[in-house]
């Protein structure tokens, strides 16, 4: 028994050592997924704002309206695409996907600013918003408002499969330790239980496991015997 | 030589012993799901979710005693009313030509598919009706959103010379380059529509319009088309509010009735279907918006009347300050040949709506009318393509409908005004008229003062 209590330390520290392991594998893996999931993001927003951008350039002069709106309402179905809005070089809305109507917020803002911004749109949630010059804005500007919230929630997705993944592999890699230590242990409690019996009967009967190992146990088991052989001598001499 | 039985290749396969379960198996499968579960989707779960069939009916090739003219329009959904008067309108005049030998000796008839109002299905449609069915031309789409993303599939199949005729919108993606010269329009444009309400209301004092448009294509062809009569006038629109194509005459419209009243507009102009209009017109009395609310042709002005009016115990309480323009005369106008032939050959033949199509929703009720401005519509566009296809002779080929179409010249159809087409004029009519309610039925507008002039 008091064996297992020496290995209870071990296991206590392989258990440690692979949570510290686990939990700075897991911060690491989170900060980069989320930052790069993140940039990811707004950089594929930023391409379809730019891409709409120079897509516009010939419609907008050739004032096909019904068009731009056809051409960003494809965009919008786009799943973290929220809303599009078109801006000519006055700040006039030439076209956008608001319903019931254009936010005031939006209304309030620089139509010509294309600065990544977070907006927060009451009835609508929370976006990040890119935009892209038209024309380097002579023509107009547009916008792409992305949502926040879905971009939250990809974060978490991610991050919860790899917790997931770490998780199993701090059970499995503690339950293999658990194994390990009591498979290590079980030859010295042998040895224990050897020298309990020797240390009361005076002597082995030679047919014990522990005396047939050829490792250190086997040779500790055996010198143990001799040992207690040579005691009984010097008592009998005596 | 072996051969294997029909439907089979290299006959059957041996039976197969059922995988035997054990529990390793069990277990190792159940770590395997465990393990995979939060990447269930990303691996292809979502891959087991089966895609609905896209809405295509096959039929055999066209006959060489029959010229097919296929189209994809809305026969399903909350616009269904309009591809469907369309539809009873064109039939009833085909019934008539076909009974008395068709033209030149072929029959005419129409491949119709389904594609709900909505752009997706309506190009695979038109794919489907231009390489599978290889119909004779296309006729009779519906709407705006759909004709501007079907535009670009004749560009790509160009060579083929397939033309889209008489498309119900009057959105100008196919009056102007680079797709005008896939497209022939009968009606007058929405640009001609608004700007005629515009002006309309400025000269009875009404300057400050609002518009209330359907957020897409269609929507912004109306839009554009307010802000450039308003323009004229020293205007810009005086207030907008939107909603999403498709809406239910059920949903309420109050955030976009609230909105255009924070902004006091003399009247309201709708670019919208049936339905949504509707809904707005009945939102906007009862939220005390009284003020003439205008709506385009598209809008189906019989099933939007419908809507307004049944179950009410004063039909007339929400349909007071409606005022819709239009793109035929009056189905009320017997003095008019087309609309007294109109009239006559609706009550013959009273067309049922189509039962050889497959709708993307089916199962959906519908009461048909018996006149509308959407089936007369159909009906001079009927009748006009069948003048088209007898001016092409015996044998009648795509390569010779552009020159077809440029030799009707002054051609009375017999709705007032002539039809002439030419390379730079590929709309055949330009006049809008305007109707109110009287009654259950829209009548020709006579007095704007009298009926809508400022307090």
């Amino acid at each position: 028994m008091r064996v297992h209590k020496l290995f209870r330390k071990t296991r206590f520290s392989f258990f440690a050592l692979f949570g510290v392991i686990v939990l700075s594998v897991s911060f690491l893996s989170i900060r980069t997924v989320s930052r790069e999931l993140e940039d990811e993001y707004v950089s594929n927003s930023r391409s379809i704002a730019k891409n709409i951008a120079d897509s516009s350039v010939d419609i907008l002069l050739n004032r096909n309206l019904a068009t731009l709106q056809s051409l960003i309402d494809q965009f919008v179905e786009i799943e973290s695409i929220r809303y599009i809005y078109i801006t000519s070089d006055t700040g006039e809305f030439l076209a956008h996907t608001f319903v019931p109507g254009i936010p005031d917020e939006i209304l309030a803002s620089d139509p010509a600013s294309t600065e990544t911004v977070d907006r927060s749109l009451p009835g609508m949630g929370e976006f990040i918003e890119v935009g892209s010059p038209i024309l380097s804005g002579v023509a107009g500007n547009v916008h792409v408002g992305m949502d926040e919230e879905l971009l939250r929630v990809k974060i978490q997705r991610a991050v919860g499969q790899q917790m997931y993944l770490f998780g199993i592999i701090l059970v499995i890699g503690t339950l293999l330790s658990f194994w390990f230590v009591s498979f290590s242990s079980r030859p010295l409690a042998d040895l224990m239980s050897f020298a309990v019996k020797l240390a009361g009967d005076g002597k082995a009967t030679g047919e014990e496991d522990v005396l047939g190992r050829d490792d250190e146990v086997g040779e500790l088991a055996r010198l143990f015997t001799h040992v207690a052989d040579g005691s009984e001598q010097d008592d009998e001499g005596r | 030589m072996k051969h294997s039985k029909p439907g089979t290749f290299g006959g059957n396969p041996p039976p197969t012993a059922p995988p035997t379960i054990t529990r390793r198996s069990l277990i190792g499968s159940g770590l395997a799901a465990l393990v995979a579960a939060p990447w269930a989707e990303s691996l292809g779960a979502s891959q087991l979710l089966a895609r609905p069939a896209a809405p295509y009916v096959r039929r055999g090739l066209p006959q060489e005693d029959e010229l097919v003219l296929g189209v994809s329009a809305a026969f399903s959904g909350p616009s269904r009313g309009l591809g469907t008067e369309l539809y009873r309108g064109s039939m009833a005049y085909f019934n008539q030509v076909n009974e008395n030998g068709g033209v030149n000796g072929r029959r005419i008839v129409m491949k119709l598919l389904d594609d709900g109002y909505q752009p997706d299905p309506c190009v695979a449609n038109t794919i489907e009706l231009m390489q599978d069915e290889r119909v004779f031309l296309l006729f009779n789409y519906v709407g705006t959103p759909t004709v501007t993303r079907a535009l670009p599939v004749l560009k790509t199949f160009r060579d083929q010379q397939v033309f889209l005729f008489f498309p119900f919108t009057g959105a100008e993606p196919q009056r102007e380059p680079p797709y005008d010269e896939f497209a022939f329009n009968l009606r007058a444009s929405y640009r001609q529509e608004t700007a005629g309400l515009v002006d309309n209301f400025v000269n009875i004092g009404r300057r400050r319009v609002a518009v209330f448009y359907q957020n897409d294509a269609y929507g912004r062809s109306g839009w554009a088309g307010v802000r450039e009569a308003l323009a004229r006038h020293g205007q810009t629109i005086a207030g907008e509010a939107t909603y999403t194509r498709g809406t239910q005459f059920s949903a309420s419209m109050r955030g976009q009735v609230e909105i255009l009243l924070d902004r006091s507009p003399d009247a309201v102009i709708c670019i919208g279907a049936y339905q949504a209009c509707g809904a707005f017109a009945r939102d906007a009395v009862d939220l005390g918006l009284h003020i003439p609310v205008a709506n385009v042709s598209f809008v189906g002005s019989e099933n939007m009347l419908q809507l307004l009016q049944e179950g009410r115990s004063d039909p007339n309480s929400h349909t007071r300050w409606l005022v819709n323009s239009q793109v035929v005369p009056s189905y009320e106008d017997a003095s008019l040949p087309a609309v007294q032939e109109y009239r006559e050959l609706m009550a013959q033949y009273d067309p049922p709506p189509p039962n050889d199509v497959e709708r993307i929703t089916p199962n959906e009720p519908y009461e048909t009318f018996p006149q509308s401005f959407v089936s007369l519509e159909g009906f001079v566009n009927a009748k006009l393509i069948t003048e088209i296809i007898r001016r092409m002779g015996d044998d009648p080929q795509r390569s010779g409908i552009e020159e077809a179409v440029f030799n009707v010249r002054n051609y009375d159809l017999g709705v007032g005004d002539r039809v002439s087409f030419g390379t730079n004029r590929r709309q055949g009519l330009q006049r809008v008229y305007y109707s109110v309610v009287d009654g259950d039925r829209f009548v020709p507008l006579t007095d704007w003062e009298a009926s809508f002039g400022m307090p």
